[in-house]
């Protein structure tokens, strides 16, 4: 049971029950947060605390919400925690990550299916072995949106790292050979993008028994390589915004058809 | 590259090129493999070495095969290792679990999305903090064909475990505490299905870009007493769980048609 103030607000994120429905998207960004409000019905601004904006609205007559997580898996095992306590139980991550591949280039959508767990917040939670693993109705429901949006889209297991920095230059850190080496496995092993909060939002959400997803606009180059300008400008933040909030209602649709909306 | 006799034949599974097609069931028991044949057409016995027996056949005209894999994770990395060299793509694990959430029942499907790498093999391809993942066609597949056979069934994590009888006898090994406590942790996880081979065949396939999934039948629960779990096994049928595994395949083998893979 997450902290909650004498108002009925959780402690970090500042929403108290009722303010939220079942469905979050979650970008890291609170800057991106009113952003991808703007695709709900009736969007509302709810809370700003630290670096956890909502707002909320509705999509097919359904209460959605959006909240920034911020950088860093320890502010999303926080924001997961509260937001579930408040009636939450499906996480969709959208944000940004890097490639991880010679053949994804910048501008693709990778669907999230399981997430290195290459931090520290999610060994609080469980022991290592333990997979991070998305849910399968949302990555199906993203897969199907990253299908319709006409963009390269992959299916596939990110890097979730602590250190953005260590990823970008390597080669300043004290321990540059482990990173080198350890970024050379994730490649061979098939992970396709390197982003920030992935494994933790599935492991925290594996504990609490809720789902969780995430589509991330893809950017950048295995190598570090800068981006060429027409890879900026075939790199647009709405392809992985509009994904999941496709995504979002295909699955909103599906729990309905299931019965899973009352 | 798996290692090749100078017969053409990989070095422990006795196949060679041309074998086997793309996709194949891997049980752990060499006893179940003509079983699961049957189910296909024209079953045919191809080899057997040590604990690796091969039965082929078709379904809805296309080759699929049936290998098992022995008990464990290393026996299990050398299948996957040597019947990817002869061209097989897509392995579908099949075969008996522990249930590992109350409430569930004997004979409940575990349709198997990811695996906790409990299991000293998969250290060996990948550090401990990539997960094993099934491949998405594959589970979905496997739900579907669960879902169209109306058997109870769940999606979830595997325990991938080395040690039978540290799970079903922990209290007499002596590092009993640490396996009850991370016991405790996976079910606190998840976890559905406790088994010995899913992990490694999850990261042995990311590694060679294979596909890989799986679904497994549970034994008891932990709501259950050890002689409940014994009474629920009166009416045990390994037959659902392989009708439903053939079933899921040929949806794949459809989907995959249809989409000109």
């Amino acid at each position: 049971m997450a902290a909650t103030e004498s108002d009925g607000r959780k402690h970090h994120i500042g929403i108290k029950q009722g303010e939220v429905g079942r469905y979050v998207l979650l970008p890291g960004d609170p800057d991106r947060v009113e952003i991808i409000a703007s695709r709900f019905d009736n969007p509302k601004f709810v809370m700003r605390r630290r670096e956890y904006t909502t707002w909320t609205g509705e999509l097919d007559g359904v209460p959605v919400a959006c909240t920034s997580t911020g950088i860093g898996c320890p502010s999303t095992a926080i924001a997961v925690e509260e937001l579930a306590d408040v009636g939450v139980d499906t996480f969709i991550r959208v944000g940004t990550s890097g490639s991880m591949q010679h053949h994804i280039k910048p501008g693709s959508v990778g669907v999230i299916s399981g997430a290195i767990r290459d931090e520290g917040t999610s060994r609080h939670y469980l022991p290592m072995e333990f997979p991070a693993v998305a849910d399968l109705d949302i990555t199906l429901a993203l897969r199907e949106a990253a299908k319709e949006s006409g963009f390269p889209w992959y299916v596939g297991i990110a890097q979730s790292k602590d250190s953005f920095y260590g990823q970008h230059n390597p080669e300043r850190m004290p321990i540059a050979e482990d990173l080198q080496r350890r970024w050379k496995a994730w490649m061979a092993g098939g992970a396709i993008c390197s982003e920030m909060e992935a494994a933790t939002l599935y492991i925290v959400a594996a504990t609490l028994r809720v789902r969780a997803g995430g589509a991330m606009l893809i950017l950048g180059n295995p190598d570090q390589r800068p981006m060429t300008e027409a890879e900026i400008a075939d790199s647009n933040i709405d392809r992985v915004i509009d994904t999941s909030i496709v995504g979002l209602r295909k699955l909103i649709a599906a729990d309905r058809a299931a019965g899973r909306i009352k | 590259m798996a290692n090749f006799e100078p017969n053409g034949t990989v070095h422990h599974l006795g196949l060679k090129k041309g074998d086997v097609g793309r996709y194949v069931l891997l049980p752990g028991d060499p006893g179940r493999v003509e079983l699961i044949a049957r189910r296909f057409d024209n079953p045919r016995f191809v080899a057997q070495k040590r604990e690796y027996t091969t039965w082929v056949g078709e379904l809805d005209g296309v080759p699929v095969a049936c290998t098992s894999t022995g008990i464990g994770c290393p026996s299990t990395a050398i299948a996957a290792e040597e019947l990817h060299a002869i061209g097989a793509d897509t392995f579908i694990r099949v075969g008996t679990s522990g249930g590992m959430q109350p409430g569930m029942q004997t004979g409940d499907l575990a349709v198997i999305s990811g695996a906790i790498r409990d299991e000293g093999t998969s250290s060996h391809y990948l550090p401990m903090e990539f997960p094993a993942v099934a491949d998405l066609d594959v589970v979905l597949a496997m739900r579907d064909a669960a879902r169209e056979r109306n058997v109870r069934h769940r999606v979830g994590v595997a325990q991938s475990k080395d040690s039978f009888y540290g799970e079903v006898e922990p209290e007499r090994m002596p590092i009993s505490g640490d396996l009850e406590r991370r016991w405790k942790a996976w079910i606190g996880g998840g976890a559905i299905s406790s088994e010995m081979e899913s992990a490694t065949l999850f990261i042995v396939a990311a590694t060679l870009r294979a596909r890989a999934g799986g679904i497994m039948v549970c034994i008891g629960s932990p709501s259950m007493s050890h002689e409940e779990s014994q009474a629920s096994m009166k009416d045990f049928s390994i037959d659902p769980v392989i009708d439903t595994a053939v079933h899921g395949l040929r949806l794949l083998i459809a989907r995959d048609r249809a989409a000109g893979a």
